[in-house]
């Protein structure tokens, strides 16, 4: 993992000193809530229906067991006791009091996290491929890139007051478990024939209200010449993008309105007037930077284990759960574990002070103390040694935390919605609990296999409705909450846009309609085939008809 | 109206020109870029030193023929999420090789102080009661993790400099 030097944590100990002038100077009264909204969100510190709320970054979802234990502190001295795992691969705190938040910015600042750039118009958090480092599938490890980003884009003299908010995502595998395509820019590492490594560069993808997949403005891209490209693309979007409404100044509206081959083409007559420019790093610095995400020393191991297996054949729950979250590691006999926060009937993305102690003590005992928040808001265990998966399945089940629907339809995405997000026009998280609680045989949903469903609240998309094989978006008509249907969408590397089916439905209603498009889907399948395949062969008119009666 | 100098520039003070109104010979004056584009030469050999105020709109490349008539140049904030200033100031020394003064006007707050200075800008208009916030705000961070145009050199390249006062913060 990263870790600071005196820079780092000079830069940290800076802001963390201005925000803490800032929230006395608000709280003696200089400053009106006008004047201080600005201010607090660029910490991250949202006010929301209730309260305010805290989000701090994790830097492309990656933890240490120290930093997991101070979330788990924070949870439980300035918080009820648990926190909020993101689609962003951020933690949230929803019950922090204002004059409480500087402290927790120093106490985070400790284990050398920060909350910086996780709102405003800049350029947010990078996020990453959840198994970065740790996976079969990957051309290079995607961290470090995202570490030089993270660091050029903090405090941007240019671009902390773009248009809109600015997304980044990069991976460096060919599944695509970073949703590269719906980002503002999206970052996929290749080799070119030579060997070299570098990136296919896309621009313009989003979701919100227009949602759009992002185009690729360039194949290939020399890794030493990322950032100075990144700020040719920032600077034609600085200038250009619309500031006249919200809804229309983010990149992709931009994008579209150029086209792709004319922002290419201003990008690159920009780039080549700084590519020389002392804006990329020198070469001992990417070195520095990749030596910390160094591959651990991990020694082979038999890749099957005689007492796992045994385990598995006797309890049908953990043979379940080897199969739906564990996932290939690069060296044989170790695996990925996914830690599901998608407990049948629970709320997504929410784990206990008490939960997550318990990950990073496994993460100490297992994965070279290392942990990982993926954008689907679940945790992974990276470079566990299978001959452990047994013992490590016990004490995940005994907190809570052994349900083995990772992939299946229970492992949702759900927005925060009306319990707690001023903007939302309907609750997702009841909604979620609800359908969690419909699909909780694990036979069944196992039988169903691979499906992603994604809600959200309202048409800002935190729950990336657009981009599930079943997307559900809360809207409000006539003063009720109502629950419209999506089909078809994907954030993997086959992106695509879900279409909506038709009118919406109450919240009982929602639950019945996803159990339709189930049956229609299992009537449907051929051998082998999985929902988003049905879906794409037969089309929308099958689940409408079942949905709508229409004919 | 109080001043922050951040690069000790010897700061100018202009009176912007109304709409009809003829500069007094030698009087440093301040117009907007489609009058100055408009104007004959006797109006430059009138003034005696000239600035141009333009709106975050303006494109660089429209000031480029006009830069060798201005001393000053003042860029308007309508808003201080109008981040297009920033870019703009950038451009001036970056493409077009400005070096006069680049002020900031309108409602930009103290702690966008470093991204002002950082961008381009010598100096900016702050109502008095925000001076001391402002300075403040321009004294807080010591070092940055990007090189800018004005030759300041990021964190990344300090940390592998040969010049060991650099790598002090
Ligand atoms: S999708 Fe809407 S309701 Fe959900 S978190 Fe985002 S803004 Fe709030």
């Amino acid at each position: 993992m990263y870790a600071y030097d005196q820079f780092d944590h000079a830069m940290v100990a800076s802001r963390n000193a201005e925000f803490r002038d800032q929230v006395e100077r608000r709280l003696k009264g200089e400053l009106t809530e006008d004047e201080f909204k600005p201010l607090r969100l660029m910490n991250g510190l949202y006010l929301q229906l209730h309260a305010y709320m805290l989000r701090a970054a994790i830097p492309y979802g990656t933890l240490s067991a120290d930093q997991m234990r101070r979330l788990a502190h924070i949870a439980r001295r300035y918080d009820k006791g648990y926190g909020h795992f993101t689609t962003r691969q951020n933690v949230q705190f929803n019950w922090p009091k204002l004059s409480d938040t500087p402290d927790i910015l120093d106490e985070l600042a400790e284990v050398e996290m920060h909350a910086i750039q996780t709102s405003g118009n800049c350029i947010r958090n990078v996020t990453t491929d959840q198994f970065a480092g740790a996976t079969a599938d990957e051309v290079a490890d995607p961290r470090p890139y995202a570490e030089l980003l993270r660091q050029w884009s903090t405090f941007h003299p240019e671009f902390s007051f773009l248009p809109r908010k600015f997304k980044i995502a990069i991976t460096g595998a060919s599944a695509d478990r970073a949703a590269v395509k719906w980002h503002d820019i999206g970052l996929v590492l290749k080799q070119n024939d030579a060997g070299e490594v570098g990136f296919e560069v896309s621009v313009g993808g989003g979701m919100g209200r227009t949602p759009v997949i992002g185009k690729v403005i360039r194949d290939f891209l020399p890794e030493k010449d990322l950032l100075s490209y990144m700020e040719a693309i920032l600077r034609v979007y600085n200038e250009n993008g619309r500031r006249d409404n919200k809804y229309k100044a983010r990149i992709k509206i931009l994008v579209e309105a150029m086209g792709a081959d004319e922002y290419a083409r201003q990008t690159e007559a920009e780039w080549d007037r700084i590519k020389d420019a002392p804006i990329d790093v020198p070469e001992e610095e990417a070195a520095r930077i990749k030596a910390f995400f160094a591959p651990p020393p991990l020694e082979v191991l038999e890749e099957t284990n005689a007492s796992v297996d045994e385990f598995a054949s006797k309890n049908f729950l953990f043979a379940s759960w080897l199969n739906n979250n564990t996932n290939k590691h690069k060296v044989p006999g170790y695996v990925n574990v996914t830690i599901s926060l998608k407990p049948h009937g629970g709320i997504a993305g929410d784990a206990t002070a008490e939960q997550m102690e318990l990950v990073a003590a496994l993460a100490d005992a297992y994965s070279q103390s290392e942990i990982r928040v993926s954008h689907e808001q679940n945790l992974i265990l990276p470079h566990v040694p299978v001959k452990d998966l047994a013992t490590i399945w016990a004490d995940l089940d005994e907190a809570g935390l052994g349900t083995a629907n990772v992939g299946l339809i229970t492992d949702m995405i759900v927005c925060p919605g009306l319990d707690y997000c001023a903007l939302a026009n309907a609750r997702s998280i009841p909604i979620g609990q609800a359908i969690s609680n419909r699909f909780d045989d694990m036979k069944r949903i196992q039988d169903i296999g691979p499906l992603k469903i994604k809600m959200s609240g309202c048409i800002n998309a935190c729950g990336h409705h657009h981009a599930g094989h079943i997307g559900i978006l809360g809207v409000d008509r006539k003063g009720e909450e109502s629950y419209q249907i999506l089909l078809g969408g994907s954030g993997a590397e086959d992106a695509s846009k879900g279409t909506i089916l038709g009118p919406g439905f109450d919240e009982h209603g929602i639950v019945d309609a996803v159990e339709k498009v189930v049956a229609v889907y299992l009537g449907e399948r051929e051998e082998g085939e999985e929902f988003l395949g049905t879906y794409r062969r037969i089309g929308a008119q099958p689940f409408k008809e079942a949905l709508y009666g229409t004919h | 109206m109080a001043l922050i100098n951040f690069t000790g520039i010897e700061a100018g003070n202009w009176t912007v020109l109304a709409e009809d109104e003829q500069p007094t010979e030698g009087a440093k004056v301040a117009a907007s870029v489609t009058r100055i584009a408009d104007e004959s030469e006797e109006f430059f050999a009138a003034v005696g030193e000239l600035g141009a105020v333009v709106s975050t709109e303006t494109a660089y490349a429209d000031l480029a023929p006009l830069l060798n008539k201005l001393s000053f140049v003042a860029i308007e904030f309508p808003a201080f999420t109008d981040g297009r200033g920033f870019s703009l100031a950038v451009r001036l020394r970056k493409d077009l090789g400005f070096k006069g003064e680049i002020r900031a006007v309108g409602p930009v707050m103290p702690d966008q102080a470093m991204h002002l200075m950082r961008s381009g800008f010598d100096t900016v208009d702050v109502a008095d009661e925000r001076k001391e916030a402002f300075e403040a705000c321009a004294a807080r961070f010591k070092q940055f993790y990007q090189s800018d145009y004005r030759g300041a050199v990021s964190i990344a390249h300090a940390r592998h400099s040969s010049d060991e006062s650099r790598k002090a913060s």
